[in-house]
């Protein structure tokens, strides 16, 4: 398992690394325009972190820069310049086991297709007792609060769960962390 | 026929052996939720609604953290020195 502490430590650098991409323009924000600037680098690099290697960060970092999405040009430049962001490895979890290194450039050109095409080990809904529980609304229901989620089934999906969930615990007590430090430094 | 069948089977077992398996480290991570009459054993439908909860919970948190931040870090300018002590500091 991966330790949580270097997953904070890659989170808050590539978050800052975000944050500082964003500052030139943040002279004049708005607080709702800032908020949205936070929080959109913070998940941004959140899926980041896990450098491509699980289906719903790359599914998140694809949202974030599809055509049509309102925010689009604030992602693109808190991803920043494609030369340099990361070669994602897609490794898809589950069974399936083939290895391509897609650059972020292509990923972003055809973020439209790969949306599409991200499948995760789809896995036959194999008729048992417990399988038959991931069936109908609860999944429906988990389906929808994971990125990517409608792409995944069975075993991967539950596995993409405790990752997300790790994740977003690392963020939200990295993000904690930093409003308390904010709040002293602001007393002073 | 009979050994496509055992293989069949074996097969469904391995993946509902996985699904348990998860499903238990789920739980693990899941809030303690003190239940007046407590079931040591969860059903996984209960598991399932409650990461769900879980999930949505984490999520009001992560905008609630936001709101707070872009108050906060207004006074403060983000240039690089601050950044590197707030980092250094959370290390």
């Amino acid at each position: 398992m991966r330790s949580p502490f270097s997953l904070k430590q890659e989170f808050l650098k590539k978050w800052i690394l975000g944050l500082r991409r964003c500052r030139s323009s943040k002279k004049n924000m708005s607080i709702f325009e800032r908020k949205k600037v936070i929080k959109l680098s913070a998940d941004v690099a959140m899926a980041s972190a896990r450098k491509g290697t699980t289906c719903w960060s790359r599914a998140l970092i694809a949202d974030a820069v599809k055509e049509g999405n309102a925010d689009k040009h604030l992602a693109e430049k808190i991803l920043g310049p494609a030369s340099e962001r990361q070669p994602t490895e897609k490794v898809p979890v589950g069974a399936m086991a083939y290895n391509k290194r897609i650059r972020s450039k292509k990923i972003l050109k055809r973020s439209s297709v790969i949306r599409r095409t991200i499948k995760c080990a789809p896995q036959a809904a194999r008729p048992s007792s417990i399988v038959k529980t991931l069936v109908g609304k609860r999944r429906q229901i988990l389906r929808s609060l994971i990125p990517g989620g409608e792409f995944m089934n069975g075993v991967s999906l539950i596995e993409e769960t405790l990752d997300y969930i790790i994740s977003l615990r690392a963020q939200v007590d990295v993000m904690r962390s930093l409003a308390s430090i904010s709040k002293l430094v602001n007393l002073n | 026929m009979s050994s496509r069948r055992w293989r069949e089977s074996s097969r469904t077992n391995m993946s509902e052996e996985q699904i348990t398996q998860l499903l238990s480290t789920l739980r693990q991570l899941l809030p303690e939720i003190p239940h007046s009459h407590s079931h040591k054993a969860s059903s996984a439908a209960k598991v399932l609604k409650q990461t769900c909860n879980y999930i949505k919970t984490l999520h009001r948190e992560v905008d609630d953290l936001s709101d707070r931040l872009s108050q906060l870090l207004a006074t403060i300018d983000a240039d690089s020195a601050e950044a590197a002590i707030i980092r250094s500091l959370l290390i």
